[in-house]
């Protein structure tokens, strides 16, 4: 169909767009930006051949509120907050990119308990980032029940991080040089409470989800992706670590004191959509472990570095890169400060933008129903990816 | 690794930057019309592009590519200036395709034209802005040596003079 051709005016910029170059016997369709499988204002025009998808484009922006500039415009003490609009995903990841990219320019250290605090309270984020990505998943694939589980585990996860971080969600806990406050013996007895109870939880949703013989066939063999397409894209979390490349920031940085504690980077080598289900579920039972450990080596000391910054705090001149493993891959804070009153610039590196960016090469010729499978595994979060 | 693979590239500025104060490895100033051979070898050698942004600084745009290792870490920033008045660059979108968005974004942020993209539509804005919000007033950008990690030189082109020599070895963020 040639829309300019008949005199019609359907469709937007970003339809006529696509539309350029498209086959005469095509059906293009519009995928969002409301949809219940696009997990946030995710539009992604494709045109298919009967059931296949022939090619797709992800068209974003929808939930674009120009973080970067706010940057410019605030006092980087100001900007921490963003971070947890960013991505509520996993908030405290994005928290940590951030202090620990000006803590990484001042040259500032941040003593030991607040590390400690920081690893729990960002862990047990990343297993309710996880959660919410099982269920959502799941729910996408058609299963109705499992996002009930996965709700009430994550429920009681963030009652517990409000204790610690002040926020259910949006937490903005982490502060340059420390952290907001010390947790408390409440936190401590809930976590405790917490290990034990999640651990028997996760067989049976081996067993009845991830043993289901309806997922299996859903996903194996979906989407599989090799070491060049993430490598071009520049994709990375469990993205990559489901074809079987073990990288984690955690470890390859030595960030923080991760090497403390006995934990093993959750690996797959299929490559496949299940590939990519499996190492989140291994990332929860990894995350638990350190979180027990750290609970239990738990060192006495403050959490904040002594002479820490005020609030009016500006940074000093100079460039810095920091790079955290967030619960979606890499999270990188690129910060350029002209010594300012707010910083001169800040660059938010979005994993989820990369994953997203290989969707159109990967979704060739796929089913719609495996095109769906394979954007559910990989993880989104459009707030991160629009900023 | 870096000082091998770039041996056959004329840069004009190579700098080793301390990771533990920087978060890069390597700074490597380039002529725009050596970033896509710089690109290339970097490719070969299995780097991940990370991100492309732009710095609206006093001497023009410095285009900022990131990339990284996952085999062996260690962050290289690739630096290429465009002119103000200028402001192109060559996409690197067929080496890397997950350049094509980044590209896009700074194009939408700083109006930087990324010849050779192959979907030059707005990413993130609307297609009618015309403004590009990441731009600076002239009066408040900075000066790129006063705010860059360039680290210690160690291959520099004769006529490169973005960056003033360096007194005393430095190893990251340039000091106040």
């Amino acid at each position: 169909m040639r829309y300019e051709e008949m005199g019609l005016t359907e469709g937007d910029f970003y339809s006529r767009n696509f539309e350029k170059g498209a086959r005469d016997d095509t059906l293009i369709l519009n995928l969002g930006p409301q949809h219940p499988a696009t997990h946030g204002v995710l539009r992604i025009i494709v045109e298919m051949d009967g059931e296949y998808v022939i090619r797709a484009e992800p068209v974003i922006g929808y939930l674009h509120r120009m973080h970067e500039k706010m940057a410019e415009g605030r006092q980087i003490y100001q900007y921490i907050p963003n971070m947890g609009r960013v991505d509520y995903g996993h908030a405290l990841g994005w928290n940590w990119a951030l202090v620990g990219a000006v803590e990484r320019l001042a040259g500032f250290e941040v003593p030991e308990r607040a590390e400690y605090i920081r690893v729990i309270t960002t862990e047990l984020n990343r297993i309710t980032s996880h959660l919410l990505w099982w269920g959502a998943f799941t729910l996408d694939l058609g299963a109705i029940t499992p996002i009930m589980y996965a709700f009430d585990d994550r429920e009681q996860l963030l009652d517990i991080l409000q204790i610690a971080t002040g926020s259910r969600l949006t937490h903005s806990s982490l502060r340059i040089g420390g952290v907001c406050a010390d947790i408390n013996d409440r936190f401590i007895e809930a976590c405790k409470a917490f290990i034990p109870h999640f651990r028997a939880r996760l067989p049976m949703y081996r067993d009845l989800v991830t043993g289901n013989i309806i997922l299996r066939k859903r996903l194996e063999g979906v989407g599989v992706f090799d070491a060049d397409l993430l490598r071009r894209y520049g994709a990375s979390g469990p993205v990559v670590r489901g074809s079987g490349i073990a990288y984690d920031i955690r470890k390859a940085e030595k960030l923080s004191v991760y090497d403390r504690f006995d934990w093993s980077v959750a690996v797959r080598s299929e490559g496949d959509s299940m590939a990519r289900y499996l190492v989140r579920m291994d990332e929860m039972e990894q995350s638990l472990n350190i979180v027990e450990q750290a609970l239990d080596s738990l060192p006495a000391g403050k959490v904040m570095m002594p002479k820490a910054p005020k609030v009016t705090w500006a940074v000093p001149k100079g460039e810095s890169y920091f790079a955290f493993e967030g619960a979606r891959g890499k999270v990188g804070i690129h910060l350029v400060s002209d010594g300012g009153k707010n910083p001169y610039k800040i660059k938010l590196r979005s994993p989820c933008f990369s994953n997203l960016s290989l969707f159109a090469e990967a979704a060739q010729g796929t089913l719609l129903a495996d095109a769906l499978a394979i954007l559910g595994s990989l993880d989104l979060v459009i707030p991160e990816i629009d900023r | 690794m870096i000082e091998t693979l770039f041996e056959p590239l004329p840069v004009l500025c190579l700098g080793k930057c301390d990771p533990a104060r920087t978060g890069l490895a390597w700074s490597v100033f380039l002529e725009a019309g050596h970033l896509r051979q710089a690109t290339e070898i970097l490719y070969r050698a299995r780097y991940c592009l990370e991100d492309i942004t732009a710095i609206d600084a006093e001497e023009g745009y410095l285009g900022v590519y990131h990339f990284d290792h996952m085999d062996q870490p260690g962050r290289v920033a690739l630096r290429v200036l465009a002119a103000h008045d200028a402001a192109r660059l060559p996409s690197i979108a067929d080496i890397f395709q997950g350049a094509e968005w980044h590209e896009r974004e700074t194009t939408d942020f700083y109006g930087i034209v990324f010849d050779g993209n192959p979907n030059p539509v707005p990413l993130l804005l609307m297609p009618e802005m015309t403004v590009h919000p990441l731009q600076k007033e002239p009066g408040a950008r900075a000066k790129l040596a006063d705010v860059l990690a360039v680290g210690e030189i160690v291959r520099r082109e004769p006529g490169f003079d973005l960056i003033p020599p360096q007194a005393a070895a430095g190893s990251g963020s340039t000091e106040a």
